[in-house]
């Protein structure tokens, strides 16, 4: 009986909590250098008129907004996802090497301008592939061998990966000095400037791997127990990683395409989530992606009206007010261990 | 057993054999044997003795520092992806660095290795007395670690995305971790710091073994838990301190130092602390040869080409132990 109370008490709170993201979402749309009323936000997505207040909202506030929770909620569940598979809690989605990989493809397109010109998509296109094929990567070297993916492989040719290529991206920075100017602030993670066809480029990809983690979620609780409890309850603990695996490129590669590499909240939404509703994941996952879309949204309109800045880079006001939050829920709420 | 020694023995062996290509190598090739009978210019002299000989001292030193204080961290935090920067070091040495060289463009560079210094031991503090609550738990300690490094690192961000973008590349490369202005002095000051902490963490490797298994099984063992753990954090803070100070950030090598000593010699810390110091010391010797020879007059810092050549490194041994269960 407790246990039922328990599990309706928790779908209350993250109806509430998704209750919360969507107003804090339409106010996030609202505010700004010059402010709307919720009826005109309103207005302008359900009866769109083509005026100037209008265009200000679908084409630079809206698209912003979107952006801030697809990224939230993709890295979010992401990175829980990464946190179950391989049974770390310091994994997150850039342990597979999407950051590393999306930022050094971005960071040689536009070191080499014969790769950007040829191709001509934006920093869009190539951090995906970068994030893909890095991840793929990791994944294979990860699970060589008769024994497939074991957790301390996986992450062991995460870091590998990961390190190589971002010891490649700074040796270019260093001695390239226009590039570095011209993706200083991508590189830390930015909502600035997105459009709505980028939003649209993305959300599809988005869609599916929340979805799909969603819907999945009960598998990812069995294989947070490790392989031999799941393998003892009929899982396939090889299988079930390189399902994890796909879902993380897709998630988080999308993520870092839209926004750059965000690291803060794919390592830290998942332990908030866990310290707050506990170890099962059929909670941590839904909590996760309600709370990484609204930490996202939160941080970025924290960061325009606190700096006054459309520039500044969302993953640093994330960190700076995720962290303190953060460190008081490790200190406070963290049971055994 | 014997494939163990074999590769522990290969690496001993290397050790004075790059340091002899790290004498000879260089902008100028210099010819050993006329050095050693006597015959050398002064200028030749020079560049050897007080150029080229500390430096890859300096490297060997540094390198072994880290590959024991990842040896530890690993060991404390029961985390194969732990190293010295999970205890903040890292982040808040590169945020002081940072304050440095953007924020007093006018400061003395000598400044510098100080700020960095004072940055990792007060982040490792905070580290510790925050997770500190009726005793420590690793768990705690990796996830305050985690916050407290995203929060330091944020403000290092801050000053990445606004600062002038000539200070800004300053900045990165004294992040990446290099050892390009090594003399005596640094080396002196090195021992004298290391030497120790590390005794201590030599003497106490059972205490290591111990704590490696988990809190239950070391206190019922009669290990006073939290106090050899406060002990080892402190005198990882103190090694991996130091070499921030003479060599700015270098990472991957108290990561990966440990995994690959582990590779040759197995788990137990009487063998694995030496192997990782080793290990950790060869790498970044290559690491500062390579990074001042491959393009020059260009120099690569050296904490960029640790990655590139241990990745592949330990890329390498994963795909020669694919079938070792682990």
């Amino acid at each position: 009986m407790r246990g039922v109370g328990r599990d309706r008490g928790l779908l209350l709170a993250l109806l509430v909590l998704l209750g919360l993201a969507v107003v804090i979402a339409a106010q996030a749309v609202a505010m700004g250098t010059t402010p709307f009323s919720l009826a005109q936000v309103g207005e302008a997505i359900f009866a769109f008129d083509g005026s100037r207040d209008h265009l200000v909202i679908t084409m630079l506030r809206l698209p912003r907004v979107l952006a801030g929770l697809l990224v939230g909620a993709a890295l979010a569940a992401a990175g829980a996802v990464m946190q179950a598979a391989t049974g770390n809690p310091l994994a997150s989605p850039g342990l597979l090497g999407i950051n590393a990989g999306a930022a050094f493809a971005v960071i040689l397109a536009m070191a080499l301008p014969t790769i950007g010109a040829a191709t001509g998509g934006g920093l869009l296109g190539y951090a995906f592939i970068g994030a893909a094929i890095t991840g793929f990567a990791v994944h294979v070297l990860g699970s060589l061998g008769t024994n497939g993916a074991t957790p301390l492989k996986l992450v062991l040719a995460g870091a590998v990966i990961s390190t190589f290529l971002t010891s490649l991206t700074t040796a270019v920075l260093i001695f390239d000095q226009a590039t570095l100017d011209v993706v200083r602030l991508w590189t830390l993670g930015s909502l600035s400037g997105r459009t709505m066809n980028d939003v649209m480029a993305v959300a599809p990809f988005v869609g599916i791997g929340l979805v799909a983690v969603l819907l999945l979620r009960a598998q990812f609780t069995t294989l947070s127990l490790g392989a031999e409890i799941s393998g003892g309850l009929g899982q396939s603990p090889l299988l079930w990683r390189t399902i994890s695996v796909v879902l993380v490129v897709l998630l988080a590669g999308s993520a870092v395409a839209l926004a750059g590499p965000v690291g803060f909240v794919g390592l830290v939404m998942p332990h908030v989530a866990r310290l707050l509703v506990g170890a099962d994941y059929r909670w941590i996952l839904p909590y996760s992606v309600v709370g990484g879309a609204l930490l996202v949204v939160v941080a970025d309109m924290v960061g325009r009206s606190l700096f006054a800045s459309q520039d500044f880079p969302v993953g640093v006001t994330l960190a700076l007010i995720g962290a303190p939050f953060f460190l008081w829920l490790a200190r406070y709420r963290l049971r055994g261990a | 057993m014997m494939p163990r020694y074999r590769a522990i023995s290969l690496a001993a062996l290397l050790v004075p054999a790059l340091l002899l290509a790290s004498l000879m190598l260089g902008d100028r090739h210099v010819d050993l044997a006329a050095l050693i009978k006597g015959e050398a210019t002064a200028e030749v002299r020079t560049i050897v003795m007080d150029l080229r000989l500390p430096r890859a001292l300096m490297a060997l030193l540094a390198g072994m520092a880290l590959g024991i204080a990842g040896t530890i961290a690993q060991a404390v935090m029961r985390n194969p992806l732990a190293e010295p920067g999970i205890l903040g070091i890292n982040a808040g040495a590169a945020f002081a660095g940072s304050i440095v060289i953007v924020g007093f463009t006018g400061l003395s560079v000598t400044v510098l290795p100080w700020a960095g210094f004072v940055g990792a031991t007060t982040m490792a503090a905070a580290v510790f007395l925050l997770s500190w609550r009726k005793g420590t738990s690793s768990a705690r300690i990796v996830l305050i670690g985690i916050g407290l490094g995203a929060f330091a690192s944020a403000g290092t961000s801050v000053m990445i995305a606004f600062a002038d973008i000539a200070d800004v590349q300053r900045l990165m490369i004294w992040l990446a971790g290099s050892i390009y202005d090594a003399n005596w002095d640094k080396i002196c000051l090195l021992l004298a710091w290391l030497i120790v902490p590390i005794t201590l963490v030599c003497l106490f490797y059972r205490q290591i073994d111990l704590i490696r298994f988990g809190d239950d099984v070391a206190a019922s063992l009669g290990q006073r838990v939290n106090l050899v753990r406060a002990g080892m954090i402190l005198l990882c803070t103190a090694i991996s301190g130091a070499t921030v100070t003479v060599a700015g950030l270098i990472g991957f090598v108290g990561l990966i130092a440990p995994h690959l000593a582990r590779r040759m010699v197995g788990p137990g810390h009487a063998r694995l602390l030496p192997a990782s110091a080793l290990v950790g010391g060869l790498l970044l010797m290559a690491a500062d040869l390579v990074g001042r020879t491959i393009i020059a007059p260009v120099q690569l810092p050296a904490g960029i080409v640790t990655a590139l050549i241990g990745a592949p490194f330990l890329a390498y041994l994963l795909w020669g132990r694919r079938h070792v269960p682990a």
